[in-house]
C-alpha cells in the first residue's frame, strides 16, 4: 500500500473516508459534533406515552368497538380504591365519613369524570308504597341507624353490594373513571395523592387497568435506568479489562451515547413534524436504546480492536489506522446497511409503534456507523499512544480466547459443526413449547405492590380485567333484555368471572322496587310498554347520566360489563371463543353484538405481535441475505450470512420455550436484537474470510484470530446486560436473561457453525 | 320603543333600586292564575344525539300544581305527572303508570336532582324566596337597546343548595328574565339560560327556555305552544284521580 498522505486505501471510497479522519481530524470531528447536536437537540420534542390503545392499527375491529365503546359511555379504563382493615367490619360513621370526604376530593379533581362509591351512589326505594330515589349516604357524617339502612340496602341489591364492598364487608370500594382529555398517569398521580394521605390509618389497595398502566410507564423508566446503568458499568468493565486503555473504553462510549442521543432526537423530530403516534415514545420503545447500545459497542470494539492489533505490528499511527478502516469501511457498512434493513422490515409490522420503532433505530444505526467511520478515527488520530503499552503490546484476555477457539474449531470442523447443530436441536424441541402473555398484569412479580393489590382485588372484589359487550338493539325490549340476561348467565359460569352488570339488571330492580319491593318481581317485565313506564318512572327524578354507564343515551345500544380475576392471555383466547359460540348459538334475538375490553385488545395485541415478529424475522433474513448475495456476488456467502441469525433465532425461541418465558410485546423485541447483533457478526466473518483468503496459510485460522476477538469482546460487554434479570418486571427480566443467551447464540453461531461451514466448504467458497 | 326605553332608563337611573326590591318585583310581577299548554322537551347530549317528550300540561298558582300527560314518544304516552309544591316540605309528586295501571308517589329529596333526565333541577325550577337567598344588583346593562338589571342571587347555607350564585339578567320594563348563569359549589361556571316570552291576555307568558350545563355539553330546549290562561282550572283537576283521565287535545 502507497503511504503518501492523501492515498491510503486502493479504494476510492475507502480512501476518501480514511483521508477525512487522517488528514483532516479536527474538520470531522467538528462537523460530527454539531451534527449530532443539531439531531439529538429534537429530544426536546421526545414525547412519551404508554396508551396501550395507541399502539394498535385504526382499523383493528376491537379498537374500533372500544372507542365507540369509550365515545358511547365514556373510559372504561378505572381505578379501584379499596380501604378498610382485614377482617373488620368496614360499614361504621368513621369509615364512611371518610369516604364522603375523599368523594369531595375527587370531585375537585380535573381528571376525575365519575365516581361510583358507596357517597356517590342513589337508592331506589319503596318506602310505604312511595317509590324514594335518594342519595345512599345523603351526608357526611350518619349516625348508626343510617348505616344500618346502607347495610340493608346493599344487602337486598347484591349486585350493587358487590361493586361498593369487599367480599368480606372489611374494605370500601371506590371506582373513578377518567375524562377522555387527560393521560392516565396524571390520572393515576392525582387519585393516589387524594387517597393516601387520607387513608393513612386503613390498609389501602389500588388496582384496575387505569392504575397499572398510569404507574407502569414509570416504574419500568425507574427499573430500567438503573438496570441499564449497572449494564453500562459491567460493559464498562469487562471493556477495559480487555482494552486496558481508558481512552479506547471512553471512545466508544462517546460513539454508543452520541448514537443514542441522535436517536432518540432523531424520534423527537419526527414527531414533532409528523405529529405521528408512530413516534411517540411508548413502553415497547425502553428496550432501543439496549439495541442501539449493542449495535453502536460492536462498531466501536471493530474499529478500536483492529487499530489496536495493526498498532502492535505497524509502530505506525497514521498506518495502523489507515489499514484498520481500510479492513472495516466495508464491513461496517455492510454491517449498517443489513441491520437497517433488518429493522425497516418493522414498517411492515401492524403495530403503530414498531413502525416507528424501526424507523428511529435505523437513523441511530445509520448515525453510529458515521461516527465510527469518520468521528472515531479522526479521535484515534488526534491521541498519542504509547506503543509498548500493554493494551497495545500484549493480548488480552478474549484475544487469548479467540486464538484458542480459532485452533480448535479449525483442527475439528465436523466435531464442531456437529457441537452447533446440537444446539439447534435444543432449540427446535422448545420452539412449540414459546407460550404468549401479554396480559399487564402477569408483568408483576408475586410481592410487589402492584400485584399484590391485584390479587386482593381478584380474591376479595370482584377482579380488576373487564370484559365488555356492546348490545346493539332495542333496549326497551324485553326480548332484548332477556338475550342480555343469558348472556350474562353464560358468562357468570366462568369461575374467573366475578361480577356482569347491565341494563337488565336496573329494570329488574325497578320492577321490583315499583311491585312493593317483592322479590317475585325482581324480572324484566315481558311487555315493553312496563319497561318503558319504569325508565320513565327512574328518569323523572335522575339525572340524564345515571344509566349512561349500562346504555347508550337513545337506547339504542347496551353495555354488559364483566369483572374478571386476572386471565392468562391463553384462557382470554378459549374464553372469547367459547363465548362467541355461545352468542351464535343460542342469542336469537335480532342483536348485533360486539365483544371487546381490555381483554379482547390483549387477545388482538398477542396476534399482532406474533404476527409482526414472524414477519420481521423472515422479511430480515431475506433481505440480510439478498444484500450479502449482492455484495460478496456469491449466492453461498448471501445463505452463509444468515446461518448464525437463524440458529440464534431458533436457539432463543427454543430457549423461551424451554424456560417459560412468555412471549410478549417486550420480549418479541429479541429477535430484533439478535438481528442486528447477529448480522454484524457474519458480515464481519465473511468479509474478513473474503480479504484474508487470498493471502497463504489457514484463511479460518486467521479470520477468527481476526474477528473472534472483537466478536467476543463485543457479545461478553453486551452481556452487561444480563444486569436486567434482576429487574422487578418480568418481561425485563426475560430481555436481561434472553441478551445473554442471544450474545452467547449469535457469536457462537458465527464463531461455531458459520466458521465449521466455511471450513467444511472453503474450497468451494474461495474458488 | 325607543322613547320608552329612554324614559326607562331614566327613572332607573334617578331611582336605582336593590337587589332585594328588584327580586320582589319579579316575584309579584303580573301572572296567570293557571296556565294550560303543550311542551315539547327535547334534551340534547354531548354528541348530538337527541331525545324528546310532548306533553301536555296545566299548572295553577305559579306553577306550584301542575299535572302533565305524556303524548310522546309513543312508548311513553298515558303517563302522567302530578306535582304539588308545600311551603317548607318536600314536595308531592305521583305518577301514573298506565303499564301496570297503578299510580305511584316518587320522591326526590336531592334538590339538585334533574327533572324527567333534564338540565333543569327541581331546585331550578322552584321559586327563589326572600328568606333563603340573599340578592344584589351588581350593574346595568344595555343590550339590544333594551334596560337590564344584572342580579346576582346568592342562596343561604340553610338552603342547601346546589349552587353558589345565580346572575340573571332582568328586564326592566317587564321583569321577565331574559338570561340566567348558574355557577356551582366551586364557583365554576354550571348553567346557561335563556327564556323567551310572548305577551299572552296581558301577561308575559314563558314559551321557550333552553337550558345548558356548560360542564356536561348537555342541552335542554323546552318549547310551550297552544298557550291558553285562566281558563279556571277546578282544585279538583290537581288530584290522584285526574292522572289516570288522559285530555283531549
Amino acid at each position: 500500500m502507497t503511504k503518501s498522505k492523501s492515498y491510503y486505501s486502493s479504494n476510492s471510497i475507502n480512501n476518501w473516508f480514511i483521508n477525512q479522519s487522517i488528514d483532516h481530524p479536527i474538520r470531522t470531528i467538528i462537523f460530527s459534533v454539531i451534527c449530532t447536536l443539531i439531531i439529538s437537540s429534537g429530544m426536546q420534542f421526545l414525547s412519551i406515552d404508554d396508551d396501550m390503545m395507541k399502539m394498535l392499527p385504526k382499523n383493528l375491529n376491537s379498537k374500533i368497538i372500544w372507542e365507540s365503546l369509550q365515545d358511547e359511555f365514556g373510559s372504561t379504563e378505572v381505578i379501584f380504591v379499596a380501604y378498610g382493615r382485614e377482617n373488620h367490619k368496614i360499614l361504621n360513621s368513621k369509615s364512611l365519613s371518610d369516604l364522603w370526604l375523599f368523594s369531595e376530593r375527587l370531585d375537585k379533581l380535573e381528571t376525575v369524570e365519575s365516581i361510583n362509591c358507596i357517597s356517590k351512589s342513589t337508592k331506589v326505594n319503596n318506602v310505604d308504597g312511595f317509590i324514594e330515589i335518594n342519595d345512599l349516604q345523603n351526608k357526611q357524617n350518619v349516625n348508626k341507624n343510617d348505616v344500618k339502612e346502607i347495610q340493608s340496602y346493599l344487602n337486598k341489591n347484591p349486585k350493587i353490594k358487590k361493586q361498593l364492598l369487599s367480599l368480606k364487608e372489611d374494605y370500601l370500594i371506590t371506582v373513578i373513571q377518567p375524562r377522555d382529555s387527560f393521560s392516565l398517569d396524571n390520572f393515576r398521580d392525582q387519585v393516589v395523592s387524594a387517597a393516601k394521605p387520607l387513608f393513612k390509618n386503613y390498609e389501602v389497595y389500588l388496582g384496575g387497568t387505569a392504575y397499572v398502566t398510569g404507574s407502569l410507564p414509570q416504574l419500568i423508566r425507574e427499573d430500567v435506568r438503573i438496570l441499564i446503568l449497572s449494564g453500562l458499568c459491567i460493559m464498562i468493565s469487562i471493556l477495559l479489562i480487555n482494552l486496558r486503555s481508558l481512552r479506547g473504553v471512553f471512545m466508544v462510549l462517546m460513539l454508543i451515547t452520541f448514537s443514542l442521543i441522535a436517536m432518540l432526537g432523531s424520534m423527537g423530530w419526527l414527531y414533532k413534524i409528523t405529529n405521528s403516534d408512530r413516534y411517540l415514545f411508548a413502553m415497547i420503545s425502553t428496550s432501543m436504546p439496549i439495541i442501539l447500545l449493542t449495535i453502536a459497542n460492536s462498531d466501536g470494539v471493530h474499529v478500536v480492536t483492529k487499530f489496536f492489533r495493526e498498532m502492535r505490528s505497524e509502530n505506525n499511527l497514521k498506518l495502523a489506522l489507515s489499514k484498520s478502516m481500510d479492513a472495516l469501511l466495508m464491513p461496517i457498512f455492510l454491517t449498517t446497511l443489513t441491520t437497517i434493513a433488518a429493522f425497516l422490515t418493522m414498517s411492515a409490522s401492524p403495530l403503530e409503534p414498531l413502525i416507528g420503532y424501526g424507523i428511529c433505530l435505523s437513523i441511530g444505526i445509520f448515525w453510529a456507523w458515521f461516527l465510527s467511520t469518520l468521528m472515531l478515527p479522526s479521535v484515534i488520530r488526534l491521541q498519542k499512544w504509547n506503543f509498548k503499552s500493554h493494551a497495545i503490546s500484549k493480548a488480552s484476555y478474549f484475544e487469548k480466547l479467540a486464538n484458542q477457539i480459532s485452533h480448535l474449531f479449525v483442527n475439528s470442523p465436523i466435531k464442531s459443526l456437529l457441537f452447533g447443530l446440537a444446539f439447534i436441536v435444543i432449540g427446535l424441541t422448545g420452539i412449540h413449547k414459546v407460550g404468549i402473555d401479554v396480559n399487564v398484569a402477569n408483568f408483576f412479580k408475586k410481592g410487589s405492590d402492584i400485584r399484590d393489590s391485584m390479587d386482593f382485588m381478584d380474591d376479595q372484589m370482584t377482579g380488576t380485567m373487564d370484559l365488555r359487550i356492546r348490545v346493539e338493539g332495542d333496549m326497551k325490549d324485553p326480548k332484548v333484555l332477556d338475550e342480555i340476561e343469558k348472556i350474562q348467565d353464560y358468562l357468570i359460569q366462568e369461575k374467573r368471572i366475578l361480577l356482569t352488570y347491565s341494563i337488565s339488571d336496573v329494570i329488574k330492580q325497578l320492577h321490583r322496587t315499583f311491585m312493593d319491593d317483592n322479590l317475585k318481581y325482581e324480572t324484566i317485565p315481558q311487555e315493553k310498554d312496563k319497561v318503558n313506564n319504569l325508565i320513565m318512572m327512574h328518569s323523572m327524578s335522575s339525572d340524564h347520566e345515571t344509566l349512561s354507564s349500562v346504555v347508550n343515551y337513545d337506547y339504542k345500544v347496551g353495555l354488559i360489563t364483566a369483572l374478571s380475576r386476572v386471565m392468562t392471555t391463553e384462557e382470554i383466547f378459549s374464553f372469547v371463543e367459547k363465548l362467541n359460540i355461545y352468542v351464535k348459538k343460542f342469542i336469537k334475538e335480532k342483536i348485533k353484538i360486539d365483544i371487546t375490553g381490555f381483554i379482547i385488545v390483549i387477545r388482538d395485541m398477542a396476534i399482532m405481535i406474533i404476527k409482526s415478529s414472524l414477519l420481521s424475522i423472515f422479511l430480515s433474513l431475506f433481505l440480510v441475505g439478498t444484500i450479502s448475495t449482492l455484495f460478496f456476488k456469491n449466492i453461498a456467502w448471501g445463505i452463509l450470512s444468515i446461518v448464525p441469525l437463524g440458529t440464534a433465532i431458533i436457539l432463543n425461541f427454543g430457549l423461551m420455550g424451554h424456560f417459560d418465558a412468555k412471549l410478549n410485546h417486550i420480549t418479541a423485541i429479541l429477535s430484533s436484537i439478535i438481528i442486528g447483533v447477529g448480522v454484524d457478526f457474519a458480515i464481519h466473518y465473511i468479509s474478513q474470510f473474503r480479504r484474508l483468503s487470498k493471502k497463504k496459510g489457514n484463511v479460518n485460522q486467521k479470520v477468527i484470530n481476526e474477528v473472534g476477538y472483537p466478536i467476543l469482546l463485543d457479545a461478553g460487554s453486551n452481556m452487561g446486560f444480563g444486569a436486567l434479570i434482576f429487574s422487578a418486571f418480568i418481561p425485563v427480566q426475560y430481555i436481561g436473561g434472553l441478551m445473554i443467551f442471544a450474545m452467547i447464540s449469535t457469536s457462537l453461531g458465527t464463531l461455531i457453525i458459520l466458521s465449521s461451514l466455511v471450513e467444511v466448504f472453503k474450497n468451494k467458497l474461495t474458488n | 320603543m325607543r322613547l320608552s326605553f329612554r324614559i326607562v332608563l331614566m327613572v332607573s337611573l334617578l331611582f336605582p333600586q336593590n337587589g332585594l326590591e328588584i327580586s320582589e318585583m319579579i316575584q309579584n310581577r303580573k301572572a296567570p292564575k293557571d296556565i294550560s299548554n303543550t311542551i315539547s322537551m327535547t334534551l340534547i347530549n354531548s354528541k348530538g344525539k337527541k331525545r324528546t317528550n310532548k306533553m301536555i300540561s296545566k299548572s295553577k298558582d305559579r306553577n306550584k300544581k301542575q299535572i302533565m300527560w305524556f303524548l310522546e314518544p309513543k312508548g311513553d304516552k298515558g303517563i302522567a305527572f302530578l306535582k304539588i309544591e308545600i311551603q317548607d316540605k318536600d314536595d308531592q309528586m305521583k305518577m301514573w303508570l298506565p303499564a301496570f295501571k297503578k299510580v305511584r308517589r316518587i320522591s326526590s329529596k336531592k334538590k339538585g336532582d334533574s327533572f324527567m333526565g333534564s338540565d333543569l333541577s327541581y331546585e331550578d325550577l322552584s321559586n327563589r324566596d326572600v328568606k333563603n337567598n340573599n340578592f344584589k344588583k351588581l350593574f346595568d346593562e344595555i343590550i339590544d337597546d333594551k334596560g337590564y338589571y344584572v342580579l346576582e342571587t346568592k342562596p343561604k347555607k340553610e338552603l342547601n343548595s346546589f349552587y353558589s350564585k345565580h346572575i340573571s339578567w332582568v328586564d326592566k320594563e317587564n321583569m321577565t328574565i331574559l338570561k340566567e348563569e348558574s355557577y356551582d359549589k366551586k364557583g365554576e361556571l354550571k348553567k346557561k339560560k335563556f327564556f323567551k316570552y310572548d305577551y299572552i291576555n296581558s301577561y308575559f307568558i314563558a314559551t321557550s327556555i333552553t337550558v345548558e350545563d356548560i360542564q356536561k355539553g348537555h342541552i335542554t330546549k323546552v318549547v310551550m305552544s297552544d298557550v291558553s290562561v285562566d281558563n279556571d282550572l277546578p282544585e279538583s283537576l290537581f288530584h290522584e284521580r285526574s292522572l289516570r283521565r288522559f285530555p283531549a287535545y
